[in-house]
C-alpha cells in the first residue's frame, strides 16, 4: 500500500471517530441536561467543551445553544463536528480509489446532509435529533467499512485510526471526570457518572456487569480493562495490536520492530493494570502514561512505514 | 413494450413503460417542445420537415407522454447521485469554496450503427495516421524532407520536444489515448474539429452519463438496443499493459495532479475502475533510472505510467523546473527503457491548429488513402491560394493566428467592423505563415431538457480512442452540450454540461 494512501487512510479514519465521539457526547449533554440543576448542568457542560476542545472553559451558565454551536459546526473551532467530518472526506477523496462507493458516498452525503445545517434549524425542534440521527449515519457507515471493504491492510490502518484515536478521547474524558472528583466543588454526582457512561455508549453494558449501581471505582475498572466492550481502553488496545500486526506485511524486520516492541509494552500496562492501586488519584496519571504511549506509536508507526527516508531502503 | 422488471428504479421513478395513445408532439409548436427551435444547424432529434428522426422515435413518445415534473424528477435525481459520487469541480467566491456538479443532461444523445461504423473507421485511420507523423518527425523527418508539412512549422512549434529525437516508443505508438471532438455540419456529417492527444479528459463522464440515463430510461435503453461501454477501462488497462515488455506482473500506476485538479474524480475513477494505483508525484522516486513507489512495506518498481500531468510538469529536472507535481529523474528513467509513459512526451506537437490542417494531407500521405471523416474547412494563409481567398472572404471567416489560444489573435469576420478587417487583413499580409482561417462553425442541436421543457441546445461529440498495439473505441462518447441558449461554448468552464450518447446495435 501506498505510504501517501496509508497517511490519509488512518487520518480519515481518526477524524471520523473523532466526528462521532463528537456528536455522541452533545446528544447525550442535550438530552441529560434537562435533568439537571443550573449548577449541574454548567459543570457538565464544561466538562464536555474540555475534553473536546481542551479549553478550560469557565462558564457561568449554561447556555446549551453557544455551546453546541461551537462544538458542532463552528469551523472555526478545529475540532468542531463539522470539521472533522470535512477533514474526514477531504482525506477520503485523496484515497477514493482505495476505499468503495458505499463508504466514500455514505461519508460525502452526511457531510453534505450536515453543511446546509444551521443552529436556528435545529434548536425549534429537539436539537438532540439531529445528533443523534447523525450518530445512525456514522454507525451506518461504520457498518458498510466493515462490510464492503477486503479487510487488508488499508482495513487495518483505519482500524489503527479509529482506536488511537478513541484511546485518546476516551483517555480525555475519563481524566477529567477522576480528577474532578478529587476536588471538592462541582465533584461529579451520581447523574454525572450515569451520563459519563451514556458518553461512552457504557450505560446497558456497564449494568450487565456490575448491575445498576453505579460507582466510580467499578466505572473506571469497566473503561478501562473491560476486555470485551468496544469503548474500553483495553479494548482499543487490542485492536491496534492486532491491527499493527497485519499492516506493512512486507517491511524490513528492523522496523516493524520498532512498533511492535511499544505495542506489546501498552498492551502490557493495560493487561496488567489493576483498578485497586489507580484509585487514590491514580486514573490520571495511568491514563496519561497509557495517552502518551500511544503517542509514541503513532510516531514510530510514520517513521517506519510513511515517513521513513528513501535512502534507508535503497 | 415489456414491463422493465430489474432495472434499478429505487431513486428515479417507476418502471419506464410506454404508454398512452401515441401523439405527435411538434417541435416549436406543442409541450414539452414548444420552445424548441429549428434552425440553420442539423438538428440530432427533428428533421427539417419537424418530424423526429426514426432512431428518435421511442425516446419522443416516451419522453412527450411523462409530465414535465417527473421529467424534473428524474433529472433531479441524476443531479443529485453525481453529487454524492462526488462529480464535482470547486468555485471559489468570497474565500468560500463552493462544490458544483458538472451539469448532466438526463436526455441521451443518439447516434445510429451506420454513422458510428464511420466514425470508429475515421478515427481509427486518423490515430494511425498521427502516430506515424509523430514517429517521423522524433525520428527521420522524411515528412519534413519532402516538403509536405512546412519544417519551420514543426520546429518551431512550443510543444515539440527535442528531448524526444531519436527516442523508441512501444510499438511506436505515441498516442495511446485520444479524445477527438467532432461536430455535426449542417449537412449531418462529422467532421473532426479538434485532436487531444496529450492529455484528454472527459471518458469519465461518459461513463457516470451512462450509469444515470439507463436508470432514468431503463426501458427505452433496453429496448433500442444500446451498445455497451462499461467495459472501457479493462481497454483501457489492456492498452497500458501492451505498452511494456514485461508480461509478468507488470506494475501500472495513474499518475495525477491530486486532489486540487479539476479531472482528479476521473483520475481516481480510471484508477480504481482498474485497479492500479494513483500516484502523486510525491508519491514517485528514481533510483538508478528505475521508478518507485513508496510503500508501508517499502519501495515497489513502476513499469507503465498512465500520467494526467501536462509535458511542462512531468520532470523538473528536464522540463519546468518548478514543477512540484512531477517527479526528478522520471525522463531519464524514461530514455532508459525502465518505464513507459501514455501518452509519450511530445505528442502537443501534431494536435494544434496549424498542423491540424495538415491531417487529411498526413493520411494520404502516410497510408495512400482518402480520410474517411473530413476535416472542418481550413485554410492555410501561408499558402498563396488560400491567402487570396481568405483576404477576399475576411467578412465570411474566422482568422486564427496559430501560436495563439483562448481567443486572442483571432478576427470572427461576421461580428467585426470593416475596419478591424481592414486591419486584421494587414497582420495576416504581413505574415500569411502565422494564420488560418475557417468558415464560421455550426454545431448541430440536440434536445435538452431546461426545467420547463425540452429545448434545442447545440453539442459536440467526444469519442475516446485507444492505442496500443491495436487500436480500439468502446461505441459510446461524450456529448458536451452548450447549456445556454444559442451558445457554442461547450467547456464545462464556461457553461457547458454533458450528456449520455447511445450508439446503436443496428
Amino acid at each position: 500500500m501506498l505510504s501517501r494512501v496509508a497517511d490519509s487512510l488512518y487520518w480519515m479514519s481518526r477524524y471520523i471517530e473523532r466526528a462521532e465521539h463528537t456528536a455522541r457526547l452533545i446528544a447525550v449533554k442535550l438530552d441529560s441536561m434537562v435533568e439537571q440543576t443550573s449548577e449541574d448542568a454548567t459543570a457538565s457542560w464544561a466538562r464536555v467543551v474540555e475534553s473536546l476542545t481542551g479549553e478550560k472553559a469557565a462558564l457561568l451558565h449554561p447556555d446549551a445553544f453557544a455551546i453546541t454551536r461551537k462544538l458542532a459546526f463552528d469551523r472555526d473551532n478545529q475540532t468542531s463536528l463539522i470539521n472533522s467530518l470535512a477533514l474526514a472526506r477531504d482525506n477520503a477523496r485523496q484515497v477514493r480509489e482505495a476505499l468503495s462507493n458505499e463508504v466514500w458516498e455514505n461519508l460525502n452525503r452526511l457531510y453534505l446532509r450536515l453543511t446546509p445545517v444551521t443552529m436556528e434549524s435545529i434548536w425549534i425542534h429537539t436539537p438532540a435529533r439531529l445528533f443523534r440521527e447523525v450518530l445512525e449515519e456514522m454507525h451506518a457507515l461504520e457498518g458498510v467499512t466493515y462490510s464492503t471493504l477486503s479487510h487488508g491492510e488499508g482495513w487495518y490502518f483505519l482500524e489503527l485510526g479509529r482506536h488511537i484515536e478513541r484511546v485518546q478521547q476516551l483517555g480525555r474524558l475519563l481524566d477529567i471526570h477522576f480528577s474532578a472528583a478529587q476536588t471538592s466543588e462541582n465533584s461529579p454526582k451520581y447523574f454525572d457518572w450515569l451520563v459519563l457512561l451514556k458518553f461512552c455508549t457504557a450505560f446497558e453494558p456497564y449494568t450487565k456487569q456490575y448491575t445498576a449501581s453505579i460507582r466510580p471505582q467499578k466505572i473506571a475498572e469497566f473503561l478501562l480493562f473491560d476486555s470485551e466492550f468496544p469503548h474500553s481502553i483495553c479494548f482499543s488496545v487490542d485492536r491496534m495490536t492486532e491491527a499493527l500486526a497485519r499492516v506493512a506485511p512486507g517491511a524490513p524486520p528492523a522496523r516493524r520492530a520498532a512498533v511492535e516492541r511499544l505495542a506489546g509494552r501498552l498492551k502490557a500496562a493495560v493487561d496488567f493494570g489493576q483498578v485497586d492501586e489507580l484509585m487514590s488519584g491514580g486514573v490520571a496519571a495511568f491514563i496519561a502514561d497509557i495517552t502518551k504511549q500511544c503517542e509514541q506509536i503513532h510516531k514510530a508507526l510514520y517513521s517506519s512505514y510513511i515517513t521513513y527516508g528513501a535512502e534507508t531502503v535503497l | 413494450m415489456q414491463q422493465e422488471v430489474f432495472a434499478n428504479t429505487e431513486d428515479f421513478g417507476g418502471p419506464d413503460i410506454v404508454a398512452g395513445p401515441a401523439r405527435v408532439s411538434r417541435p416549436g409548436v406543442d409541450a414539452p417542445y414548444a420552445n424548441y427551435e429549428l434552425g440553420k444547424p442539423y438538428d440530432e432529434m427533428f428533421a427539417r420537415d419537424g418530424k423526429a428522426r426514426l432512431p428518435y422515435a421511442v425516446m419522443d413518445s416516451r419522453i412527450s407522454t411523462l409530465p414535465l415534473e417527473e421529467l424534473n424528477r428524474r433529472q433531479q435525481a441524476c443531479e443529485q447521485s453525481f453529487l454524492h459520487q462526488g462529480i464535482t469541480f470547486t468555485v471559489y467566491n468570497d474565500n468560500k469554496a463552493t462544490e458544483r456538479i458538472i451539469p448532466t443532461d438526463l436526455l441521451p444523445r443518439i447516434v445510429t450503427a451506420n454513422e458510428w461504423d464511420r466514425i470508429e473507421r475515421g478515427l481509427t485511420q486518423r490515430i494511425h495516421a498521427l502516430n506515424l507523423f509523430l514517429r517521423d518527425i522524433y525520428n527521420d523527418g522524411r515528412v519534413l524532407k519532402d516538403g509536405v508539412v512546412p519544417r519551420s512549422m514543426i520546429y518551431g512549434s512550443k510543444h515539440y520536444r527535442r528531448e524526444m529525437r531519436g527516442l523508441p516508443v512501444p510499438h511506436g505508438a505515441y498516442v495511446n489515448i485520444c479524445g477527438s471532438d467532432l461536430i455535426r455540419n449542417e449537412a449531418g456529417d462529422f467532421v473532426v474539429l479538434e485532436d487531444n492527444l496529450r492529455v484528454p479528459s472527459g471518458v469519465s463522464y461518459m461513463l457516470a452519463n451512462r450509469d444515470v440515463a439507463r436508470r432514468a430510461f431503463p426501458a427505452v435503453f433496453r429496448s433500442m438496443g444500446v451498445r455497451p461501454i462499461e467495459h472501457y477501462p479493462l481497454e483501457l488497462l489492456a492498452t497500458l499493459r501492451s505498452l511494456t515488455p514485461f508480461h509478468e506482473d507488470v506494475s501500472i500506476a495513474v499518475l495525477t495532479p491530486g486532489v486540487f485538479n479539476s479531472a482528479y474524480f476521473e483520475h481516481a475513477f480510471l484508477a480504481r475502475q482498474m485497479g492500479v494505483e494513483l500516484v502523486e508525484g510525491r508519491d514517485l522516486l528514481v533510483n538508478d533510472n528505475v521508478v518507485y513507489t513508496r510503500t508501508t512495506s517499502g519501495l515497489k518498481r513502476i513499469d507503465v505510467i498512465y500520467r494526467r500531468i501536462d509535458d511542462d510538469f512531468i520532470d523538473p529536472l528536464i522540463f519546468r523546473e518548478d514543477s512540484a507535481l512531477g517527479v526528478p529523474g522520471l525522463f531519464n528513467a524514461y530514455r532508459a527503457g525502465n518505464v513507459t509513459i501514455a501518452n509519450a512526451l511530445g505528442t502537443g506537437v501534431a494536435d494544434d491548429k496549424a498542423v491540424y490542417a495538415y491531417v487529411p494531407r498526413l493520411i494520404r500521405y502516410y497510408l495512400a488513402e482518402e480520410p474517411i471523416l473530413d476535416n472542418v474547412e481550413t485554410f492555410l494563409c501561408r499558402e498563396e491560394k488560400s491567402l487570396k481567398h481568405v483576404l477576399a472572404n475576411l467578412d465570411k471567416l474566422v482568422v486564427k493566428a496559430v501560436g495563439e489560444s483562448g481567443g486572442y489573435g483571432m478576427l470572427v469576420g461576421p461580428h467585426a467592423s470593416q475596419k478591424e478587417r481592414d486591419e486584421f487583413g494587414e497582420k495576416v499580409r504581413a505574415d500569411p505563415e502565422n494564420y488560418i482561417a475557417q468558415p464560421t462553425i455550426q454545431l448541430s442541436t440536440a434536445p435538452t431538457f431546461v426545467g420547463n421543457g425540452i429545448e434545442a441546445r447545440h453539442v459536440d461529440l467526444r469519442p475516446f480512442i485507444l492505442h496500443g498495439v491495436e487500436t480500439k473505441l468502446v461505441p459510446g462518447a461524450l456529448t458536451r452540450v452548450a447549456l445556454k441558449r444559442g451558445s457554442l461554448v461547450v467547456n464545462s468552464s464556461q457553461g457547458g454540461g454533458s450528456k449520455d450518447t447511445w450508439v446503436l446495435s443496428q
